[in-house]
């Protein structure tokens, strides 16, 4: 059974076990995957290089476009040109922070530096994110109905499984935003 | 609401990024775009506000207000400043996860002081 995440002397740490390691690393993976921009054909390089993405699109993929949301509520002109320039490297700021924490899983013993602990509350929040669309999380109503999944006896089906999923991704979360709120608390 | 706790930090760190309060000032006779946080029922209460805290550097008290006012209002205007900087601020706020968008000022209807006094990012304030 995992530790819940905790400030001490060494930092920011935590226990998985290796089956809960294991899942995470492929939740992980999935998001990376659906973060991963496509390689499009007769695409500028230069442009590339510098971010700029002048074929993008708004995702039709509702998680993706939760990850990548909208800048602006009542504009998708607006929108869309402020994805060209900045979609790309948000993508792969996230990517980068989901890898972070994938190279963590490589231990039982989880310590975190700041950075660390950033990148895993990042990437615990997007496959979170990606979990309540799959699992159609509209409201508060609805989390609420999905928190009370909590026994693994219960799981017969996807969704019931995926309820615990994100219950479990929700409860390491929160175990190291404490953590973190601890750790910021002190260095005031 | 606790003022004097809320200004303190906000204060210091101004002084400690003398060039980002000197910018502000600049910028300060008009600050037309506000960004804005929307409630969802998956980011978790804590993260946001330590979201807020750690990326604006706002204190505790104040972060935990606003995250309030998102939770509970179902928006909030958490900074203030350019385009530019807004749009910035976006694009971190949707690295963490959050969900923001950038707005025009409205002048007028959001009850907004406009004008904020601190360095560092606009209040946005309400009442």
């Amino acid at each position: 059974m995992a530790k819940a995440f905790k400030y001490g002397l060494k930092g920011i740490t935590g226990y998985l076990e290796p089956a809960e390691r294991e899942l995470l690393r492929s939740l992980i993976d999935d998001v990376i995957s659906m973060l991963q921009p496509e390689e499009r054909k007769g695409q500028d390089p230069l442009a590339a290089l510098i971010g700029l993405d002048m074929d993008v699109a708004e995702p039709s993929d509702r998680a993706v476009k939760r990850l990548l949301p909208n800048v602006m509520k009542d504009d998708g002109a607006a929108s869309l040109e402020f994805r060209q320039l900045t979609e790309r490297s948000l993508r792969e700021t996230k990517i980068g922070a989901l890898r972070a924490a994938a190279l963590d899983l490589d231990k039982d013993e989880i310590v975190l530096s700041p950075d660390g602990a950033r990148h895993w509350s990042m990437a615990l929040n997007d496959v979170r994110l990606v979990l309540a669309e799959r699992l159609d999380i509209q409201d508060e109503e609805d989390a609420e109905h999905v928190h009370l999944m909590q026994d693994w006896s219960q799981a017969e089906d996807v969704e019931s499984y995926l309820a615990l999923v994100y219950n479990f991704a929700t409860w390491l979360q929160e175990s190291l935003v404490q953590a973190m709120l601890q750790r910021l608390d002190t260095h005031r | 609401m606790t003022l004097s706790v809320a200004l303190g930090p906000d204060t210091q760190e101004g002084t400690r990024t003398g060039t980002a309060e000197s910018t502000d000032f600049l910028a300060a006779p008009d600050i037309p775009w506000n960004l804005v946080i929307w409630n969802d029922p998956v980011n978790l209460m804590s993260y946001v506000s330590y979201v807020f805290q750690s990326y604006f550097g706002y204190p505790e008290s104040k972060a935990n207000k606003l995250m309030m006012e998102v939770h509970k209002k179902g928006r909030s205007i958490v900074a203030s400043g350019s385009k530019e900087q807004v749009e910035r601020h976006a694009v971190a706020m949707h690295g963490f996860g959050l969900w923001a968008t950038v707005e025009k000022a409205s002048g007028g209807s959001g009850g907004n002081s406009g004008k904020s006094g601190g360095p560092g990012q606009g209040k946005g304030k309400r009442g």
